[in-house]
């Protein structure tokens, strides 16, 4: 039976996944016009430059919106549901899909504060930022 | 803009089915026949065919030698839900361009197994979604809908009139699949998929197939005497696409709105065929459209009758939540509805007077924002 998605890591988010794997939340920016993105890409979203770094982030921000997942695209998850798939809006201004974890996952409100954790996988070498309730 | 001379001459359906093992090619050629059965075009005569598909290893070249077709121009139609729509408006470029003067759109879906149709997860999804455990689509539009009970005050009741009202319109409507009455309590006594998004807001996929045909004015006079024009189009990708802080609630449909209505006034509308994977998008739709102020949506549902027989027609067949979703041609149903209100075909469920029709199309959630592709057309019945 196939296992729970992993990325498939690649020379654009290699120091993503690098950053995590050292429980640090990495964002790029572009060296040119300045702007913070994710999710990693080959190229800035505001100007088309490729001269992109890689920046830590707080890991701090709040819930945008969120959904208790019952039925997962990959069932190798249905061991883990209710899934809090949420967005969190960084304090950098960024958004990100991710996870809420937790036991009181269930409590979870739009604009709760969170806070970034690093979440071990079935692979050793791959943790993912997932965030837990401030 | 206006366009002058195109019009949509005909159209082909196939029964719908959840079990069936036939290839996804004999839907396509199913759906053709019929339209050349309606219109009496000859296959030889075909010399324009697009496909609308998501991801497949069958280039259009390669499907039309399957199907045996000599053409003068091809197409593969990529903009998921709102390829039927935006492969009707590169048709019709190309025969206002004087490239060709009848083109057949097709889409379809089927559980081949013996094909590789299977969907591959785009990049951004598979590395920065499904590694949470994400539940797909309806994981991505609970997270718009939340978004905008919350903001607005939106009620599982109003987005629920929405499914209640199409379920209605699919009574007497034999393709659809879910055919029984549903009540309110149904909704939202269905089972929770992904919160707030219930088993009632979703489609069911199934296979089957659907085509349009697409004319020249002066080829269309010949094939029929019910044209329907193609008033004017619109779309827009990528909405909101370089913002880092999207707003949740807004699609490019706000956008495509102001290019048709400026064109037509919305009241002048007679039926809506607003593409339907979601209840919540067809809400945010017709707040995107102008029919009322974002995050109006939920009051103006309740004020008005959303059936075949009501004050505002929408999806007068069922809609995808109830006909059923065969891939991509469920944006190609709501064309194909349009066209039956307009020629009326369309039986028990004939809106009356019926001579102008909005159709949109819409395609996948785009990361942490709305709609990647959304489109539309204006269609009008000329005698
Ligand atoms: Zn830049």
């Amino acid at each position: 039976m196939a296992g729970k998605s992993l990325p498939v890591i690649n020379p654009v988010d290699r120091e993503y996944w690098a950053g995590a794997a050292k429980g640090e939340l990495r964002l790029q920016r572009c060296r040119a016009c300045g702007v913070l993105q994710f999710f990693p890409r080959a190229a800035c979203t505001g100007c088309l430059s490729s001269d992109l770094e890689w920046v830590p982030v707080s890991g701090r921000g709040k819930v945008h919106t969120f959904s208790l997942c019952r039925v997962p695209r990959n069932r190798a998850f249905m061991d883990e549901v209710p899934i809090c798939v949420a967005e969190v809006e960084l304090e950098e201004g960024v958004r990100m899909v991710t996870r809420i974890v937790g036991d009181n996952r269930d409590q979870v409100t739009l604009g709760a504060p969170v806070s970034v954790v690093f979440m071990d996988t079935e692979d050793a070498d791959i943790k993912l930022p997932v965030f837990e309730l401030a | 803009m206006l366009r002058k001379k195109v019009c949509l001459v005909g159209y082909g359906s196939t029964e719908y089915s959840r079990k069936s093992d036939r290839p996804l090619l004999s839907y396509y050629a199913e759906a053709m026949q019929n339209a050349m059965a309606q219109t009496g075009i000859t296959k030889k005569e075909i010399n324009g065919f697009s496909m609308v598909t998501q991801a497949s290893p069958d280039y259009s070249p390669y499907v039309a030698e399957q199907l045996g077709l000599e053409l003068d121009w091809v197409l593969n139609g990529d903009c998921g839900g709102a390829g039927a729509v935006c492969a009707i408006r590169r048709a019709a470029d190309a025969i206002e361009a004087g490239y060709l003067d009848l083109a057949f759109i097709v889409a379809g879906n089927a559980f081949d197994k013996n094909v590789a149709h299977q969907r591959v997860l785009e990049y951004q999804r598979a590395n920065y979604v499904d590694v949470y455990g994400y539940g797909g689509p309806n994981t991505l539009f609970a997270l718009v809908q939340r978004r905008h009970m919350e903001e607005y005050g939106t009620t599982l009741e109003q987005i629920g009139k929405i499914a209640v009202s199409q379920r209605h319109n699919a009574g007497p409507n034999p393709q659809a699949l879910l055919r029984a009455p549903m009540t309110i309590e149904d909704y939202l006594n269905s089972r929770l998929i992904s919160d707030p998004i219930r088993l009632f807001d979703c489609v069911m996929p199934c296979s089957g197939g659907e085509c349009v045909v697409v004319a020249s004015e002066e080829r269309a006079k010949q094939i029929t005497d019910k044209p329907v024009y193609l008033v004017t189009d619109a779309e827009k990708i990528g909405f909101q696409a370089s913002n880092m802080l999207p707003d949740k609630t807004v699609t490019g449909m706000s956008v495509v709105g102001q290019h048709l209505f400026s064109e037509m006034s919305r009241d002048n509308i007679d039926v809506l065929a607003i593409y339907d994977d979601y209840p919540i998008a067809v809400m945010m739709q017709l707040e995107d459209l102008g029919y009322c102020a974002k995050g109006q949506g939920g009051p103006f549902v309740d004020d008005h009758d959303l059936t075949f027989a009501g004050d505002f027609p929408v999806n007068t067949g069922g809609g995808e939540i109830s006909v059923g979703q065969a891939g991509l041609a469920g944006g190609m149903l709501h064309v194909v509805e349009a066209l039956r209100q307009l020629r009326g075909e369309a039986g028990e469920r004939q809106v009356k007077a019926a001579e102008t029709a909005l159709v949109t199309g819409i395609g996948w959630l785009s990361y942490a924002r709305n709609l990647n592709t959304t489109a539309a057309l204006i269609l009008e019945r000329r005698s």
